[in-house]
């Protein structure tokens, strides 16, 4: 273990001492404020290309599981914690945090004021960071000449499709780079799940006759993904039960006329209190988004507001007027987190029971 | 015995998606009515206006409905006047509400009683339990859940405002 640097676009720096991978990588800078759950956070491919700071002090206490994988291969740019906790006393871990990182090249740092740097990050916004051997000037000029890719979901959604079976509803999720949540919520109500790349037409989605589709969580600005898939979007919505999750949720929102703004600092989390609009209900739920719904843009004519954050007033969550098609900015699934929005999914499934009455 | 068969929180979820549907196929809440069966309908009813009036910030007047002197199986005389439901339901889009909906002849009742209070543009159903067993050709347009039941057994709808909670329960 030998000194690190977190260096950012803006010119600070952060020393700290190294940990899992020694690769020197570069990415996007956001901060989580999940107490728990770093696994799931590491492995959800919404990380693609970032670097995750924990705001909890501590990090690993709890291992890695075989039961907390978000993805098969986790592609974030690297880990910056406060403490790394080397023992874990978890009778299911297969191994520790550092072990985990060096075996999927993610570096990580610790020992950093992680204090310190999210509040730095709360004024500046996010910006790109990298975790470097010493931070010299070649070490910045790397950073500014580095260009992060905006074809992230490319990079971790599935290009092939594959079925997940079961004997009950039978589900399509689109892929952009999904959380594992999502499949382990449609097992647990038995669904009879395929799994499609974002590329498919609207005919072979409906040649698979489903009851329903999800448009998954993933990574990235979903202005950059193809025409295709908000088209695909405005198809199925007409056709059958339709709910789109986290980068879904804001395709969901653009392909019906909304637009796509900024948050100034993300949402990054599992103890975001959201309301519920129709009974005014307060859920906790985790996120994970860098952009929301303009709520200026909406076309009150088509979509309702149904939930709110209650700390920013963003919108998380939207629902079609005339077609059974919502949409939630908040991770449903729960992995990590409080087991509440999973109420979401039992919407979904109560909606395909009733589909046929109209 | 007794036997939870739908809990509070799925009973606030079912009244959620029930309203979500009725904007949903009315396009829209224009010119619409809720007209509650006693005793339970009646709160199902300010339920769904209350989460209509979250989404929309309009007041939809609710009304109420006791069908006693409409039903077939009592020998009640027919009033004299008509049963006043507290609403004007001409030309306007009705939806009935009740707890639960069995042979149909309640509804069958109070599709009298709103046609003699006016001529309403149409009327749609709500329930929040669909057990079975029609002995009318009614069907409910918004289903809370369908609950396939035997003869013999009884569906007891239990609100918070009556009962002192929610829940849904069958007995054997």
């Amino acid at each position: 273990m030998s000194n690190r640097y977190l260096i950012l676009a803006d010119g600070s720096t952060y020393e700290g001492i190294g940990f899992g991978s020694e690769a020197t990588t570069f990415g996007h800078i956001v901060f989580n404020t999940a107490m728990t759950g770093y696994q799931e956070i590491i492995t959800n491919q919404i990380y693609h290309n970032q670097i995750i700071v924990f705001s909890a002090p501590t990090i690993g206490a709890g291992g890695i599981n075989h039961d907390a994988y978000e993805s098969i291969f986790p592609t974030a740019k690297g880990v910056i914690v406060r403490d790394v906790a080397e023992v874990s006393t978890n009778r299911l871990k297969r191994m520790n945090l550092d072990k985990f990182l060096t075996r999927h090249n993610i570096p990580g740092i610790t020992g950093i004021d992680t204090r310190a740097l999210i509040r730095h990050l709360r004024e500046t916004g996010p910006q790109k960071a990298s975790i470097v051997d010493f931070p010299d000037d070649h070490a910045f000029d790397q950073l500014n000449a580095t260009v992060l890719t905006t074809r992230q979901v490319d990079a971790v959604a599935t290009p092939r499709a594959y079925p997940n079976p079961g004997t009950g509803s039978t589900v399509v999720v689109i892929d952009f780079g999904l959380k594992h949540g999502i499949l382990r919520q449609l097992s647990l109500r038995n669904a009879d799940v395929t799994v499609l790349p974002y590329t498919v037409d609207t005919e072979t989605v409906l040649s698979l006759d489903p009851d329903a589709v999800i448009f998954s969580t993933g990574p990235g600005d979903p202005r950059d993904l193809p025409n295709s898939v908000f088209e695909l979007m405005r198809q199925l919505q007409e056709r059958v039960p339709l709910l789109g999750i986290g980068l879904g949720h804001e395709i969901f929102g653009l392909a019906n006329g909304a637009s796509l703004v900024k948050l100034p600092f993300e949402h990054h989390g599992t103890n975001h209190p959201v309301k519920e609009v129709i009974t005014n209900a307060l859920l906790y739920v985790p996120q994970g988004a860098g952009y929301a719904v303009d709520p200026t843009s909406i076309d009150h004519a088509k979509l309702i507001t149904t939930h709110i954050d209650i700390i920013d007033n963003s919108v998380q969550g939207l629902r079609h007027r005339d077609y059974p098609a919502f949409s939630v900015a908040f991770f449903p699934d729960s992995a990590p987190g409080p087991l509440e929005g999973t109420t979401v999914i039992d919407e979904l499934f109560e909606m395909i029971e009733t589909k046929d009455r109209f | 015995m007794s036997k939870q068969i739908i809990d509070a929180m799925a009973m606030q979820r079912a009244l959620t998606r029930i309203t979500y549907e009725i904007i949903e196929k009315n396009r829209g809440i224009n010119e619409l009515v809720l007209i509650g069966i006693k005793t339970r309908g009646v709160y199902l009813a300010q339920r769904i206006a209350a989460r209509l009036h979250q989404l929309e910030n309009t007041e939809i007047p609710v009304g109420e409905l006791d069908i006693s002197h409409y039903r077939d199986d009592m020998q009640l005389e027919k009033p004299a006047a008509k049963i006043d439901i507290k609403v004007d339901v001409t030309n306007k889009r009705v939806v009935l509400v009740d707890d639960v909906l069995y042979t149909g002849r309640t509804i069958r009742a109070a599709l009298d009683a709103i046609m003699d209070n006016g001529r309403p543009v149409n009327i749609n159903l709500a329930v929040l339990v669909d057990r079975g067993h029609r002995e009318l050709p009614i069907r409910a347009d918004f289903v809370g859940k369908n609950i396939p039941t035997a003869q013999n057994e009884r569906i007891k709808v239990n609100v918070e405002e009556i009962d002192g909670f929610d829940d849904v329960e069958i007995d054997k």
